[in-house]
């Protein structure tokens, strides 16, 4: 990935910059974050929920620029490991629907990021990154 | 009623682990903890109070998503506990423990302890600087800063609260407890500070729905800018999420650097704060991005401009 920062170009990122991951890295109930991808300042969160993938933009709806929702590099569930979880104000988002159940953004929903899943086994995002 | 600042914040959080883990890290010191949590504190003795949001020793939750169980505020003496507990009486519950402490809750519903301070006097130097006209304050051969130079919170600082009525909150800190004004922020709230501590807030109120009502963060002071950089820049480097700054805010002058965590608001390090006496007449300024601050940054990596052509340049 060492390259990215050569591909400032979008739409059109080539694959390989578009890359988040391998199906492998994310067990069941996981969630981690990737990128951000060249010319979007947030990471992309992507977990595992029932088997499927789902990936979200790192960027809480409670402010309008969106913020960061980790306390530390991947801390993004709560401690049951029911939701992802904003960590400035702990709103709680549904995994798979990405809707605020409780908090400050209730009601509101994260940015979903489609994705691709490659012959390899690879995770890419499908559409360009949303600048943010 | 003298009443110094906070002592302690109390919280009941979802991952004990994950907390303690935070709160070393930020450069508190555990005391007396357990898997089931505890006591972690400054250098003066402040600080913060975790255990797990069942444990049935805490009291009890706000009815939102918040963690903060209560807010314990230090007083000069024993008197001003009965100052307090003879004024709060009259209207609500009032409950004396052995210790000699009081509880009770405020006008919206948070919950408070007042105690004989447990803060020790600190006796340490602030960050000092030189520059040209002023007598220096660093003489020959004392260097500013160093690769492991100490950077820990010093005391804890402020609350800010996320509350529905600012006027509900103001009037019960400042008619009831004593707090003074010292500056505004419309459209979000004031600052406060407590009779016996000069610093230009203890406490802040933002106003916000009812369904947010809570904590937004709590502020520790550093010994100076440079330890809040400093500590910061080593926060990052173990994978904490930065949230806003390192910046300084106007109304208090005081440096900032926020950081999300796993207690359900944001702590802060701060430096540097403004003193204030009764003779202070508060300001007020409309909220908003100018009005928080003089200056804001963002955390980049470390690089260093090197001397020569780029790499692949034709020379
Ligand atoms: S910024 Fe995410 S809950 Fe407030
Ligand atoms: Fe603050």
């Amino acid at each position: 990935m060492q390259n990215d920062v050569l591909i400032d170009e979008r739409p059109g990122l080539a694959p390989a910059a578009r890359r988040l991951c391998h199906v492998k890295d994310i067990g069941e109930g996981e969630a981690r974050g990737f990128g951000p991808l060249p010319g979007s300042k947030r990471k992309i969160i992507v977990l595992r929920r029932k088997g499927v993938l789902h990936a979200w933009l790192d960027a809480c709806p409670h402010y309008a620029t969106g913020t960061p929702m980790a306390w530390k590099t991947d801390a993004y569930l709560n401690g049951e490991k029911t939701h992802l979880t904003c960590h400035s104000h702990h709103a709680l988002f549904d995994m798979e629907t990405g809707e605020c159940v409780l908090g400050p953004c209730l009601g509101q929903t994260l940015t979903r990021i489609d994705i691709v899943v490659g012959e390899e086994g690879d995770v890419f995002v499908a559409a360009p990154a949303e600048e943010t | 009623m003298n009443i110094i600042g906070p002592d302690y914040l109390v919280f009941g959080v979802d991952d004990v682990a994950a907390a303690c883990e935070y709160l070393t890290a930020f450069g508190l010191k555990p005391v007396d903890v357990t898997e089931k949590g505890g006591r972690f504190e400054t250098l003066d003795g402040t600080g913060v109070v975790v255990r797990h949001k069942s444990d049935p020793t805490l009291p009890p939750p706000l009815p939102t998503s918040n963690m903060l169980r209560q807010q314990v505020y230090g007083v000069r003496s024993a008197a001003d506990l009965d100052a307090i507990e003879a004024e709060l009486s009259s209207d609500r519950r009032v409950t004396r423990l052995s210790d000699g402490s009081i509880e009770l809750k405020d006008d919206h519903g948070f919950e408070l302890k007042f105690q004989v301070t447990i803060r020790r006097e600190l006796d340490m130097p602030a960050e000092k600087i030189n520059a040209p006209g002023a007598p220096a304050q660093r003489g020959p051969n004392e260097i500013g800063v160093w690769e492991d130079m100490p950077a820990l919170p010093r005391t804890l600082s402020h609350v800010v609260l996320f509350v529905p009525d600012i006027e509900i909150a103001t009037h019960f800190y400042c008619e009831r407890l004593g707090f003074v004004v010292t500056d505004i922020l419309t459209g979000a709230g004031p600052f406060l500070r407590p009779k016996a501590n000069d610093d230009h807030h203890t406490l802040f109120f933002i106003r916000t729905p009812d369904y947010m009502k809570g904590c937004e963060h709590l502020a520790f002071h550093m010994g100076g800018p440079t330890e809040l950089m400093v500590a910061g820049t080593r926060f990052v480097k173990k994978g904490y999420q930065s949230f806003w700054g390192p910046g300084r805010h106007k109304f208090g002058s005081n440096w900032f650097w926020y950081f999300n965590s796993p207690l359900g608001c944001h702590f802060e390090y701060d430096a540097d704060m403004d003193k204030h006496d009764d003779s202070w007449v508060a300001r007020e300024a409309p909220n908003g991005a100018e009005a928080s601050q003089i200056v804001l940054f963002e955390m980049r990596e470390k690089w260093a401009p090197g001397g020569g052509p780029p790499p692949g340049a034709k020379g």
